[in-house]
C-alpha cells in the first residue's frame, strides 16, 4: 500500500535497485508506464487502446516531475518527442466526455509542464515550447488545448474540474519568473480565456469557489508583456462592461480583503482580551510572533491588490463595482471557524458571498458595504507598519490604488455623494498617547470623509525617523485630488477639517525638528510645499467647499496659532535657498507657497495682540481670537496662485514599472508555490468528484 | 313526466351550451376574427323567459325555469325562432313547450306553444302581485318581464347604435353581419311558420292582457333591421327623459325576478338528487351567455337531422324587428336605461351591484365589453371585489375578466394583485368565494394568454365544452343540475368526439386549459390541478437578484433575427416561446416589496437609507427589464434603471415605506418592444476618445447581440493604448457640472481668476472676499431642506421636481435618450392600502364631478396600487412637502411660509397661491367631512409649490379614527386658524370664498352622490377593512352627509356650521398636540 502511494522521487530508485519482484509487482502500473516511457520508447504502439486506458489511471505527478527533474539537458531533448506526443494525447483526451479521463489528462499536462519549465528554468522559452509540444504542431496543439479549458470554465461541468482547470492555467503562467518570457502565453493571448473568466467572475455561485483563481488568472495574464505590446487581455479588461461580472470581479475580491480584516480582528482583540497587564508583559515577547503571521497575511493579499489595482486602473466602469454596495455575506463578527484566507476556494459553504435569501437576523445586524469600505479599512491595517519592506510594498500599493481612485471624478462622485453613506471601521496603530481602537460602529458618512481620515490617520502616525518619504507624498497627493475635486464642483462635505489642519501642521513641526537627518536623504521641501498648498487651496478658495463660514475662521485661527511653524518652515526655506544645495529651487518654490500662510499670520498677529492688549490679556480663548480674525478680514489681500488645483495624473508606464514588474515576480512565485501544493493534494478529491458525476 | 321532459330538454341544451362555451372563446379571445362572436350581446334569452317562470312555484313550473334558462342561454334555435317571433310569453310560461324542444321539432314545439298559452296566460297574470309584494324590499335592477322582447331588440339595436362611438368596431361588424344573415334565414323561416305563429301571438297577447306588451308579429321586421337604428335612437331619447320613472320600474321588475329565481333554487335543489357524475358537476357551467351562429349550426347538424339545420337561430333579429316595427309602447325601463347615453360604467357597476337577476348581470357582464378599457379599470376594485364576493356577479363578469386579462399582462397584473388583496379577508375559502383566489391563482399561473391561432382553437375545443346546462341558473342550484346533466354531457362528448375525429383524445386535456374559458368549475378544477407546475417550470434565475436576470422571463423570441430585424425597423416582436408573461412584472414588484420589508428590521433611518441603497443597487443589475411602475399613467415603458442614491426612507415609525425614482424608457409596449440595452453609470459621460466609442458600441453589440458593422471597425486592430485608456476629459465634465450646478455663480470668479493668474501679475483677492462669499453662500435664502440624517425624505421631497429630474438626467447613462423619462414611486410594505385605493377612486371621481359642474374645487388624487393586503405602491404628490416637515425646517408659522415662499402678501405669487390654498383647502374639507378622514396631523397634509394643500394618508376614514375610536378629532374636518390666517382671516374675501367654494362643492358632489356611493358600498362587500367596521351603518352614514334632503339654502347653513364648528374645535387643536408629544410631529 504505501508503495503505491506517490512516495518522494529519490527513494522510488532505491526500491528498484533492490530489485525485488515483489516490490516491482506492487508498483503502480503507471508509473511502469512512465519508466517506459522515460526510456524513450513508445507505450502505444501496437496498442491503439492504450492513451484511453493511461488516462484512466490515476496520475503520479510527483514521479512524472522527478523523472524530468533528473534528466539532464541531452536526455531532456531526447525525450521531445516523447514529451510531446503525452502532451498532444493528454490534449486530445481533454475532448473526451469521460471526466476521469479528463482529469488525469490536465494532471498530465500540469505536472509536464511544471517538470519541463522547471528544468529549463532561465534558459529560452521557445525551447520549452518545442520539448512540450513541439514547434511544428505547436499552434494548433495549444489552440486545442485553449479551447479544451474554454469549454471546461463555461460548459456545464463540475466545478471541481473548473477549479483544475484554473489551477493548470496558473501552472501554465507561472511557469517562468518572469511572466513576460513565458512565450507559452502567446498561445493563451491568442486563443483568449477571458470570456469564460468573466463568466466565472459573473456567475454568483461559481464566483464563490472560483473566484479568487478566476481573479488571479486575469490579473496574470494581464501583466503578460503589458507595456511592451498590445495584451488582448489588457484592452478587454479595459473595456469590460458587464456589470454582473465587474460586480463579481469586485466581490471576490471585497470577500478576500473582509477575510483578512476579520482575521487582524481577530488576532487584535485577542491580544487584547489577556488583559492590561498581560498584554504589557506579553509585548515584548510576542513582538515577532503575530508580527510574522501578519506579514504572512498581508503577503497572501499582494496578488489580490494587485487585481484590485489592474481593475481600478484599467477599467473605469469598475468604480461603479468598487463602490456598489451590497450586504456583507459573513456577519462582522468573526466566524467561528475562519476560514484560512490563503484557500479561499477550498471552503465555498462557509463564505457564502451573496446569500439572497438573507436571514432577518443576519440583515438587520449586517450593514451594507462595499468593496471600497473593506478596502479602505484593509489599507488602515496594512499602513500601520511600514518598516518591512514587504509591508511597505503593499501600503504602497495600496495608496497607489487610493490615488486612482482619488483621481477619478466618477469616484469621487460616489464617494461624496451624501445618500451613500457607509460605516467604515478604521485601525488605528496603538501609539504611546492613544490605545489601539476601532470604532465599533463608526458614523455613517460619505466615504470621502473615511478616506480624509485614513489620510489623516497615516499622516499622524508616521512621523519616525525611517521617515516614509514616498508614502507622505502619495498620501498628500490623494488629500489634495480630493480637494480638487470638491474645489471644482463646490461640493461641501461635514467634515472636521481642523483635524486635517492639525495633522498637516505636526507633521511641518515633525519635518522640521528632524530636518538635518531628514533632508540629506529626501527633498523635505517638496513635502512641504505639498503641504502648504493644501493650506492655500482651504485659504483661497475655501468658499467653495468648506461647510461653514466658521470653517474657514478655523482654519485662520489654527493657522495664527501654529504662526511659530510656519515661520521656522519659511526661515528654514530661506536658509535652503541662500545656501547652495540640491534642494535650492525647491526652497524657493516652498517660500513662494508660504506667502498667503505668512500674509495672515503677518496680518493677524498685531491685530491679536493689540486685541489682547486693549482688552489687557495675557491669553486670549478661541472665541476671541476668532472674533478678532472675523473684525479683520476685510483689510487682508491675498495673492491667488497658480496651479493650485493642479496635480498630475497617475500613470504607471515610467515611474512605477519596476515597482510592478517586482510585485508581479514576487506575486507569480508566491502562486506557483501554492499551486505546487495544490495540485497534488487536490487530486484524489477531484477524483472522487468526477466519478461522481 | 315533467323531470322526463327536462331530461331531454337539457340534453338538447348541452349540446348548446357547448356551443356556448365556443362563444366565449370566441367572443374573448378571437373577437375580432371571429364575425360571428357576436354572442356576447344576446343576453335577452336569458330573462325574456325568467320573470314570466317566477309566478308558478310547482314543479313542473320549476322544469321550465330550467329550461327558460337554457333557452337564456341561447342555445336553442327552435325556441329562439319561436321567439323571435315575437311571441316571448308564451314561451315563457310553457313548460311544455321545452319538451317540445326535446323532441326537436320545430313545427311541433310550435305547436305546442299553441297548447301552453293558456298557461302561460295565468302565469302572466299573476305576475304583477308577485311584483308588488317583494318590490317593499327596495330591490333595484331587475328588468321589465313583459318586454323580453323588447329587451333583445334592444339589446341588438343597441349594440348597432352604439357601435359609432365604440371603440370596438368589430363588435359592430359582427352584429351587422349577423343581423343581416338571420335576416335572410329567418325570412325562409318566416314564411313556413308564419301562419301557426301568428295565431299563436295574437292569441296570447291577448290573453296576457294589459300587463303585456302586445308581441308583434315581428318575424317580417326582420328584413327592416335598418329602420331599427332610427327607432331605437328614438326610443333611448325618451328613455332619457324618464329616466327616473325607469327606475322606479325596474325595481319593481327586479323584485320578480327575484322572487323567480328564488323559486329557481328551489326547483333545482329538488332536483339534486339525480344522479351526477363528478366530474361533469365540476365543470358546471354557470350560464352561457350566447352562442355564437356558427356553432349552434353545427351542432345541430351533428346531433339532429338537417331540417333542424335549416333553422335559424332567430332570437335576437327577430326581436330586434319585432321592435324595429313596433316600438312596444311600455319597453323595460331599465333597458332603455341601460341603452341610454346616460348609461356608463357608474350605472353599471351599480346595477351589477344591486340587481340580483341573472339576466341584468349577465347583460352587463357583456356589456363591460363595450365600453372603453379605462372606463372599466377605474372599477376594477369593485368590479373585482363583487368577483370575490358575490358568486353570481362573478359570473357575469368572468368572461370579461378572462378576456381582458388574455389581452393585457397590465391588466392581468393588476386583476391578481387586486384579487390577491381583497380575498385575503375570506378567512375560510369556500365553494362560494374561492373564485376570487382561484382567478387570481389562474392568472398568476400563466393560464390566461392570447389566443393561438383561431383554428387550432376550434378543434381543440370542441371536445370541452360538454356541459353548459347551468348557463343561467343562480349558482346556488350549481349542483342540481349534475345529475340530468351528466348522461347528457357524455352523450354529447361522445357525439362530439365523433363528428370531430381530428381532435385527438390525449389533447382534451390541454384544451380544455385554455378552452375553458366561461366556465368557473371547469376553471377551479383545472387550476387545482396545474397550481405549481408553470411556477416550477420558469426559469431559476427569476427572482433572484445576485443572477442579474431576476426580472428576466427567460423568453428567447426577442433574441431572434426576426426580433432583430423588427427591432431596426422599430415593429414589435410578440412572443411565441411561452415563457412566462407576467413574471417580470411581478417579480419586479416583490423585489420592492422585499426589500421594504427587510427595512422594517432596522432601527434608524440612517441604517434604514444605506440598506435601501445597497439594496436598489443590486435591484439595479437587473435592470434593465420588461418591467413596468405599476403607479405610472400606463405602463409602456421599460424600467431601465434605479437612481438608488436619490431613494429616501420616508417618516414613519415601524413601517418603513420608502420613494425611490425609477428611470424608464417610454416604448409601445414593454412586452414586445425592444428592450434597451444596458448601459454602464459612466460609460457616456466619458465617450470621448476613440478607445471609448469602441467602448459604447461594444456594449451595444453584445446586449443587442445584433451586430452593427458599422461600428465594430473600433472594435479590433486598435492598438491599445494605456495613457489613452487613461485620460479623462475632465474639463469637459467640469464644465457641464458646473452648468448644472449654476446656482452659486458668485465663486466662479475665483475659478476665472485661477485660470488669469497664468499672466506674470500677480493677481490679489481679499481673504474679506472670500469669506463673505462662503457666508453668503451658506446662508442664503434656500428653497432647499437641509438634509437631515433623521428626516432624509424632507429634503428629497423639497427639491423641485424639474430639477430632480434634470440632476438625475445628466447623471444617468440613458439620459439623453429622446424617451427617457423620470418617474417616483413610494412602496409601502406593511400597511394596508386598500382603503387608500378607495378614497383615490372617491377623489377621483368628486374631481371629474367637479369638473363636470365647473365648480373650481381642487383636489389632488394620488395613484394607488394595491399589491397585496399589506403592501403597495403610492403615486408620490410631487413637489410637495409635509406641514411638519414645513414647520420643521422653515421653523416658520404658515402664513410666514407662503410669504418667504412665494412673496410678500399682495404680491401675484403670493395671491395665486393663495387662491391654490384655498380652493384645495375646500375641496379637501369636503372630502375630510364626506369621507370622515382623520388622523389629519401635519405630517398628513402637504403642500405643493403653487399653494395647494394636499391630504395624505388615508388610513382613517369613514368608521374609524385613530384611538380607538374615542374621538379625537370630533370635528368635521380640519381648519386651523393657521389655515384661515393664509386665506386671509375670517371675514376675509378669501375666507368667504372659500365657504362658497364649499357649498359649491357640496352642491355639485350631492348630486352626483350617486357616482360616489357605489364605490364605497361595493367596497364594503365582504370587506374587513377598518373603515367599515361599523357595517352597514357606515354607508348609510356616507349618504348621510351628503344631506340629500336639505335645499340650498340649508346646506349653506351647514356648511356655515361645519367651517365653525371645525375653526374652533378643540379636538384638533388637542390631537396635534397629542401627535406633537407622541410622534414629533409639529
Amino acid at each position: 500500500m504505501s508503495t503505491s502511494d506517490p512516495q518522494p522521487g529519490k527513494e522510488k530508485p532505491h526500491l528498484l535497485r533492490k530489485a525485488s519482484n515483489q516490490k516491482m509487482a506492487l508498483k503502480e502500473k503507471i508509473v511502469q508506464i512512465y519508466e517506459a516511457f522515460f526510456q524513450g520508447e513508445d507505450p502505444s504502439y501496437g496498442n491503439p487502446n492504450f492513451w484511453d486506458e493511461l488516462f484512466l489511471l490515476k496520475v503520479n505527478t510527483t514521479f512524472l516531475e522527478t523523472e524530468i527533474e533528473k534528466l539532464n539537458g541531452e536526455g531532456l531533448v531526447n525525450m521531445k518527442d516523447n514529451f510531446n506526443l503525452l502532451f498532444f494525447r493528454a490534449t486530445e483526451c481533454l475532448k473526451q466526455e469521460n471526466p476521469i479521463r479528463v482529469v488525469n489528462a490536465m494532471q498530465t499536462l500540469c505536472a509536464l509542464v511544471r517538470g519541463i519549465f522547471r528544468k529549463s528554468h532561465g534558459s529560452c522559452g521557445f525551447d520549452v515550447i518545442n520539448l512540450l509540444v513541439g514547434f511544428d504542431s505547436a499552434e494548433t496543439v495549444m489552440q486545442t488545448l485553449v479551447e479544451c479549458l474554454n469549454a471546461f470554465l463555461t460548459g456545464d461541468h463540475p466545478s471541481g474540474l473548473k477549479l483544475l482547470t484554473l489551477k493548470f492555467l496558473l501552472i501554465l503562467i507561472t511557469a517562468t519568473d518572469n511572466v513576460s518570457q513565458n512565450t507559452l502565453l502567446e498561445y493563451v493571448m491568442m486563443n483568449s480565456v477571458f470570456e469564460a473568466v468573466v463568466q466565472i467572475l459573473g456567475h454568483p455561485t461559481q464566483r464563490q469557489l472560483l473566484g479568487h483563481d478566476a481573479a488571479l488568472v486575469l490579473t496574470l495574464l494581464v501583466q503578460y508583456r503589458k507595456y511592451e505590446s498590445a495584451n488582448p487581455y489588457v484592452v478587454k479588461l479595459s473595456i469590460l462592461d458587464d456589470e454582473l461580472a465587474l460586480t463579481g470581479y469586485a466581490q471576490v475580491i471585497s470577500v478576500l480583503l473582509a477575510d483578512f480584516n476579520r482575521e487582524y480582528e481577530k488576532q487584535s482583540t485577542e491580544v487584547h482580551t489577556g488583559g492590561w497587564f498581560s498584554a504589557l508583559a506579553s509585548m515584548v515577547g510576542n513582538m515577532f510572533v503575530p508580527e510574522e503571521r501578519q506579514i504572512e497575511l498581508v503577503r497572501a493579499k499582494d496578488s489580490l491588490l494587485l487585481a484590485l489595482y489592474e481593475a481600478i486602473h484599467l477599467n473605469r466602469n469598475f468604480i461603479t463595482a468598487l463602490t456598489h454596495s451590497h450586504t456583507p455575506s459573513t456577519p462582522a463578527t468573526p466566524p467561528s471557524s475562519p476560514s484560512p484566507p490563503s484557500s479561499p476556494g477550498a471552503d465555498p459553504t462557509s463564505n457564502p458571498k451573496e446569500p439572497p435569501p438573507l436571514t432577518l437576523e443576519t440583515a438587520s445586524a449586517s450593514h451594507p458595504t462595499s468593496l471600497l469600505v473593506t478596502f479602505l479599512q484593509y489599507s488602515s491595517i496594512v499602513i500601520q507598519d511600514t518598516k518591512d519592506s514587504i509591508r511597505y510594498n503593499n501600503a504602497k500599493l495600496c495608496f497607489i490604488i487610493l490615488t486612482c481612485i482619488s483621481e477619478d471624478q466618477y469616484a469621487n462622485s460616489l464617494m461624496h455623494d451624501a445618500n451613500m453613506t457607509f460605516r467604515v471601521p478604521l485601525h488605528r496603530m496603538p501609539m504611546r498617547h492613544r490605545k489601539a481602537k476601532v470604532e465599533i460602529s463608526p458614523p455613517l458618512r460619505p466615504l470621502v470623509c473615511s478616506l480624509l481620515d485614513l489620510m489623516v490617520e497615516f499622516v499622524m502616525s508616521h512621523m519616525m525617523k525611517t521617515f516614509p518619504m514616498e508614502l507622505y507624498l502619495r498620501g498628500l497627493g490623494i488629500i489634495h485630488r480630493v480637494l480638487c475635486y470638491q474645489k471644482k464642483l463646490r461640493v461641501r462635505i461635514q467634515y472636521p477639517w481642523k483635524e486635517l489642519w492639525t495633522a498637516l501642521i505636526n507633521l511641518l513641526k515633525f519635518l522640521l525638528s528632524h530636518e538635518t537627518q531628514l533632508a540629506k536623504k529626501h527633498n523635505v521641501f517638496h513635502l512641504c510645499s505639498k503641504i502648504v498648498n493644501v493650506f492655500n487651496l482651504f485659504i483661497t478658495y475655501g468658499d467653495t467647499f468648506l461647510p461653514n463660514p466658521n470653517s474657514y475662521d478655523e482654519l485662520y485661527y489654527e493657522i495664527i496659532r501654529m504662526h511659530q511653524t510656519f515661520g521656522n518652515l519659511y526661515s528654514m526655506a530661506l536658509r535652503y535657498t541662500t545656501t547652495e544645495s540640491e534642494h535650492k529651487d525647491s526652497a524657493a518654490r516652498l517660500t513662494n507657497h508660504l506667502v498667503n500662510v505668512r500674509a495672515i499670520i503677518n496680518h493677524f498677529t498685531p491685530k491679536v495682540d493689540s486685541w489682547a492688549a486693549a482688552h489687557q490679556q495675557s491669553s486670549l480663548t478661541e472665541e476671541q481670537v476668532l472674533e478678532v480674525v472675523r473684525g479683520n478680514y476685510d483689510t487682508l489681500t491675498l495673492k491667488l496662485q497658480d496651479s493650485l488645483d493642479q496635480f498630475e495624473r497617475y500613470t504607471e508606464k515610467p515611474k512605477e514599472v519596476p515597482f510592478f514588474t517586482n510585485l508581479v515576480r514576487s506575486i507569480i512565485c508566491d502562486v506557483r508555490k501554492s499551486v505546487s501544493n495544490l495540485s497534488t493534494q487536490h487530486q484524489e478529491l477531484l477524483q472522487e468528484l468526477s466519478t461522481i458525476s | 313526466m315533467a323531470s322526463e321532459m327536462r331530461v331531454k330538454c337539457q340534453l338538447h341544451d348541452i349540446q348548446v351550451h357547448k356551443a356556448a362555451v365556443h362563444h366565449h372563446h370566441d367572443s374573448a379571445r378571437e373577437c375580432l376574427d371571429d364575425p360571428e362572436g357576436r354572442g356576447k350581446f344576446e343576453v335577452n334569452g336569458n330573462y325574456a323567459f325568467n320573470p314570466e317562470l317566477g309566478e308558478s312555484p310547482s314543479e313542473t313550473v320549476a322544469g321550465a325555469v330550467e329550461c327558460s334558462c337554457d333557452h337564456g342561454s341561447e342555445k336553442m334555435e327552435e325556441l329562439v325562432t319561436a321567439l323571435a317571433n315575437g311571441l316571448p310569453e308564451k314561451m315563457i310560461g310553457a313548460e311544455k313547450a321545452h319538451v317540445t324542444f326535446s323532441l326537436k321539432e320545430d313545427e311541433e314545439e310550435v305547436v305546442s306553444d299553441d297548447g301552453t298559452a293558456a298557461d302561460c296566460e295565468s302565469s302572466a297574470h299573476r305576475l304583477p302581485a308577485i311584483a308588488e309584494a317583494v318590490k317593499s324590499r327596495g330591490r333595484g335592477g331587475g328588468h321589465c318581464p313583459r318586454s323580453r322582447e323588447a329587451m333583445k331588440a334592444m339589446v341588438h339595436n343597441q349594440v348597432i347604435y352604439e357601435q359609432p362611438t365604440s371603440p370596438h368596431a368589430h363588435l359592430l361588424e359582427r352584429s351587422m353581419s349577423y343581423s343581416t344573415v338571420e335576416a335572410q334565414i329567418s325570412k325562409d323561416l318566416l314564411k313556413q311558420m308564419q301562419t301557426s305563429l301568428f295565431l299563436n301571438q295574437t292569441d296570447k297577447d291577448t290573453s296576457q292582457g294589459q300587463s303585456h306588451d302586445p308581441p308583434h308579429p315581428s318575424q317580417n321586421a326582420e328584413t327592416e333591421a335598418n329602420d331599427t337604428d332610427v327607432v331605437a335612437g328614438s326610443v333611448t331619447d325618451s328613455d332619457d327623459k324618464s329616466q327616473t320613472e325607469t327606475e322606479d320600474r325596474s325595481q319593481t321588475e327586479g323584485e320578480k325576478t327575484e322572487s323567480e329565481s328564488e323559486q329557481n333554487d328551489a326547483s333545482k335543489s329538488s332536483e339534486e338528487d339525480a344522479p351526477a357524475d363528478p366530474s361533469q358537476r365540476a365543470s358546471v357551467p354557470k350560464r352561457a351567455l350566447c352562442l355564437p351562429r356558427p356553432f349552434r349550426f353545427k351542432d345541430r347538424k351533428s346531433k339532429d337531422s338537417e331540417k333542424v339545420t335549416d333553422k335559424p337561430p332567430l332570437g335576437p333579429s327577430a326581436g330586434r324587428g319585432g321592435k324595429g316595427k313596433v316600438p312596444p309602447p311600455r319597453q323595460s325601463w331599465l333597458l332603455r336605461l341601460f341603452e341610454s347615453k346616460l348609461f356608463d360604467m357608474s350605472i353599471a357597476i351599480s346595477y351589477l351591484f344591486n340587481s340580483k337577476e341573472p339576466g341584468v348581470q349577465t347583460y352587463l357582464g357583456n356589456r363591460m365589453f363595450s365600453f372603453s378599457e379605462m372606463e372599466t379599470d377605474f372599477y376594477l376594485p369593485q368590479l373585482l371585489n363583487m368577483y370575490i364576493h358575490m358568486h353570481d356577479v362573478a359570473e357575469a363578469v368572468h368572461p370579461y375578466l378572462l378576456h381582458r386579462c388574455r389581452n393585457s399582462v397590465e391588466f392581468s397584473v393588476n386583476a391578481a394583485w387586486i384579487l390577491d388583496a381583497f380575498s385575503s379577508d375570506c378567512l375560510k375559502p369556500n365553494w362560494k368565494n374561492s373564485q376570487g383566489v382561484k382567478l387570481k391563482n389562474l392568472i398568476l399561473n400563466e393560464e390566461l394568454r392570447p389566443m393561438p391561432a383561431p383554428k387550432v382553437m376550434m378543434s381543440l375545443h370542441s371536445p370541452t365544452g360538454p356541459s353548459p346546462l347551468l348557463s343561467s341558473s343562480p349558482p346556488s342550484a350549481k349542483k342540481t343540475h349534475h345529475r340530468s346533466r351528466s348522461e347528457a354531457t357524455a352523450y354529447t362528448d361522445s357525439m362530439l368526439l365523433e363528428t370531430m375525429p381530428e381532435a385527438p383524445r390525449p389533447r382534451k386535456k390541454k384544451s380544455e386549459l385554455s378552452g375553458s374559458l366561461g366556465r368557473l368549475d371547469r376553471l377551479f378544477m383545472k387550476h387545482s390541478e396545474s397550481t405549481s407546475a408553470l411556477t416550477n417550470s420558469s426559469c431559476t434565475a427569476a427572482g433572484d437578484l445576485a443572477s442579474g436576470r431576476a426580472f428576466d422571463s427567460g423568453c428567447k423570441c426577442m433574441q431572434s433575427s426576426e426580433a432583430l430585424i423588427n427591432s431596426l425597423t422599430g415593429r414589435q416582436t410578440p412572443c411565441q416561446c411561452n415563457a412566462p408573461r407576467l413574471q417580470p412584472e411581478v417579480e419586479f414588484v416583490q423585489a420592492l416589496m422585499n426589500i421594504g420589508s427587510k427595512l422594517q428590521h432596522l432601527p434608524t433611518k440612517e441604517l434604514r437609507t444605506s440598506r435601501l441603497i445597497a439594496e436598489l443597487a443590486m435591484l439595479n443589475l437587473n435592470l434593465p427589464a420588461r418591467v413596468w411602475l405599476p403607479v405610472a399613467e400606463d405602463y409602456t415603458h421599460h424600467v431601465v434603471r434605479i437612481p438608488h442614491t436619490q431613494a429616501v426612507v420616508l417618516n414613519s415609525k415601524e413601517k418603513a415605506p420608502y420613494m425611490m425614482y425609477v428611470e424608464i424608457l417610454q416604448c409601445e409596449n414593454p412586452l414586445t418592444s425592444t428592450l434597451p440595452s444596458k448601459m454602464l453609470d459612466n460609460t457616456l459621460r466619458f465617450t470621448r476618445s476613440e478607445e471609448d466609442l469602441t467602448h459604447f458600441n461594444h456594449l451595444n453589440h453584445r446586449a443587442n447581440g445584433s451586430p452593427r458593422p458599422e461600428f465594430s471597425v473600433y472594435g479590433n486592430g486598435h492598438e491599445f493604448d494605456d495613457a489613452d485608456c487613461w485620460s479623462q476629459e475632465d474639463d469637459e465634465i467640469m464644465s457641464l457640472a458646473l452648468r448644472c450646478r449654476s446656482s452659486d455663480t458668485i465663486s466662479q470668479i475665483s475659478t476665472e481668476s485661477s485660470t488669469s493668474a497664468d499672466s506674470k501679475d500677480p493677481v490679489y483677492i481679499a481673504a474679506g472676499d472670500i469669506r463673505r462669499r462662503l457666508s453668503e453662500n451658506i446662508s442664503a435664502p434656500k428653497k432647499k431642506f437641509e438634509r437631515d440624517p433623521e428626516d432624509p425624505s424632507a429634503a428629497a421631497l423639497k427639491e423641485p421636481w424639474g430639477d430632480k429630474v434634470e440632476r438625475i438626467r445628466e447623471t444617468s447613462p440613458y439620459g439623453h435618450l429622446p424617451n427617457w423619462a423620470l418617474l417616483s414611486v413610494i412602496v409601502k410594505c406593511g400597511d394596508d392600502l386598500r382603503q387608500e385605493l378607495m378614497v383615490y377612486q372617491v377623489l377621483k371621481q368628486l374631481q371629474t364631478i367637479w369638473a363636470i359642474e365647473h365648480v373650481p374645487l381642487w383636489i389632488r388624487p394620488y395613484k394607488i396600487v394595491v399589491t397585496t393586503n399589506d403592501s403597495g405602491m403610492i403615486e408620490p404628490v410631487l413637489n410637495a412637502v409635509s406641514l411638519h416637515q414645513i414647520k420643521k425646517q422653515s421653523k416658520l408659522s404658515l402664513m410666514d411660509y407662503f410669504v418667504h415662499e412665494f412673496g410678500p402678501s399682495n404680491s401675484e405669487e403670493f395671491l395665486t397661491a393663495q387662491k391654490n390654498f384655498v380652493q384645495s383647502c375646500a375641496g379637501y374639507c369636503l372630502v375630510c367631512y364626506l369621507m370622515q378622514v382623520k388622523d389629519r396631523h401635519n405630517g398628513n397634509i402637504l403642500l405643493d409649490a403653487e399653494g395647494h394643500i394636499i391630504h395624505i394618508d388615508f388610513g382613517f376614514i369613514l368608521s374609524t379614527s385613530p384611538g380607538k375610536n374615542l374621538g379625537f378629532e370630533n370635528s368635521p374636518f380640519k381648519l386651523t386658524s393657521e389655515f384661515v390666517e393664509v386665506m386671509g382671516g375670517q371675514g376675509s374675501d378669501m375666507f368667504e370664498y372659500f365657504k362658497i367654494l364649499m357649498l359649491q362643492g357640496f352642491v355639485a358632489s350631492r348630486k352626483h352622490s350617486d357616482k360616489i356611493m357605489p364605490l364605497v358600498e361595493i367596497m364594503q362587500t365582504g370587506s374587513q377593512l377598518p373603515c367599515f367596521s361599523k357595517g352597514v351603518s357606515t354607508v348609510r352614514g356616507l349618504k348621510d352627509r351628503f344631506h340629500m334632503n336639505l335645499t340650498e339654502e340649508q346646506l349653506q347653513l351647514l356648511v356655515d356650521n361645519l367651517v365653525e364648528s371645525s375653526l374652533h374645535s378643540l379636538t384638533t387643536k388637542l390631537y396635534d398636540g397629542f401627535q406633537y408629544f407622541t410622534n414629533g410631529i409639529l
